[in-house]
């Protein structure tokens, strides 16, 4: 088997990587792939915690890689799906623990036995993001719609394009109600700036507040919005033509006289 | 919709959205270009210097624009009209 490893990155923190990274894991679990998630953020881990399998932690991607342990060792494996485990990170290293050339052997190992391995980057464009990125094959980069995440995207996805190429993007948190207001960018406006394909659309919701609080991502709340958003994300990482509905509102007669308005 | 929007839409004032990619256009740019503001306003200089040596340009209203597809830098320089560089000092005296 080969699978194929995603880094989930964004430059900016408190975007939604590892919240993201969670629900794809789940999401593609649930289409029977045999995933396996790697928390990257050496030092300041959490994908354990958003997943509710933080008690469950014995060894870790240090221990790992510093051949403590053996990887099957370390592999966490979820409550819900027994074909998703999670590689947690260390809690109490630095980044500089591990070499970007032992990520890459480590994923490689990895893609013997997985259909996905997605790996969570840390915040930032340093050491941590250089591991996270050196064993993936192709990236996704997550932003919101507002100035600083979306110019640090710009700038992540100016790096990954010299290694990885073109990323897929996708847009967290947009909200109907103030895109329609005209005090949020829209899709277009974001993807006018980043010039890169989109993968995806997750709206602004309660719910993914709720679901960190149980450690039960949305992906499994077959009601929630945001929850929908990222099963039609995993249908489209599966190759599926899955359209992205507009969430720029349908610009209602008055929206749209606002727009006409405000063309010079 | 609200009434306070509605109001605003009907007196073409804008949201904080088109403000938001303006500013966005900016600095991504000056990212993308690896160029400090100060750095911006040197290259415009050198263009404006260039240009204006052999055409006749409104220095006040050049233009540097980045587009990011395709990528490109456009130079927007107004030309003024029935005028040469050469000519204006004789008009000045004249």
């Amino acid at each position: 088997m080969s699978g194929r490893a995603i880094v989930i990155t964004s430059g900016k923190g408190g975007v939604g990587k590892t919240t993201a990274t969670a629900n794809l894991g789940l999401g593609l679990a649930k289409h029977n792939r045999k995933i396996v998630m790697v928390d990257g953020d050496i030092g300041l881990r959490n994908l354990d915690i958003i997943m509710g399998l933080e008690n469950r932690i014995v060894y870790h991607l240090v221990d790992v890689i510093s051949g403590r342990c053996q990887i099957r060792q370390a592999l966490v494996k979820d409550k819900r799906f027994p074909h998703l485990c999670l590689l947690p990170a260390s809690q109490i290293d630095q980044k500089e623990a591990i070499k970007p050339e032992q990520m890459q052997d480590l994923v490689t190992q990895l893609k013997e036995e997985f259909d996905f391995i997605l790996i969570d980057c840390p915040a930032g464009i340093e050491q941590g993001f250089r591991n996270a990125v050196a064993g993936a094959d192709e990236a996704i980069v997550i932003t919101t719609p507002d100035v600083s995440p979306v110019r640090d995207a710009d700038r992540v996805i100016g790096l990954l394009q010299q290694s990885l190429g073109d990323p897929q993007l996708i847009i967290n948190r947009m909200s109907t109600q103030m895109v329609q207001r005209g005090d949020m960018l829209n899709q277009q406006d974001v993807l006018d700036i980043l010039a890169v394909r989109l993968l995806g659309i997750v709206p602004e919701d309660e719910e993914v507040v709720v679901a960190g609080n149980r450690g039960s991502p949305v992906v499994l709340n077959e009601k929630s919005q945001s929850g929908q958003a990222y099963e039609r994300i995993v249908r489209r990482i599966l190759g599926e033509e899955v359209p992205i509905p507009e969430l720029n509102g349908h610009g209602n007669f008055f929206h749209r006289l606002g727009k006409l308005f405000s063309r010079r | 919709m609200a009434w306070g929007t509605l109001v605003q839409k009907l007196f073409g004032n804008k949201g904080s959205a088109t403000l938001a990619k303006d500013r966005l256009q900016v600095v991504v740019m000056y990212d993308r270009l690896g160029l400090s503001a100060a750095q911006m306003e040197a290259l415009r200089k050198d263009i404006m210097e260039t240009i204006g040596r052999h055409v006749a340009i409104d220095s006040e209203r050049v233009k540097i624009d980045f587009l990011p597809v395709p990528a490109e830098v456009t130079i927007t320089a107004p030309v003024r009209r029935g005028r040469t560089p050469s000519e204006p000092q004789k008009q000045q005296a004249g």
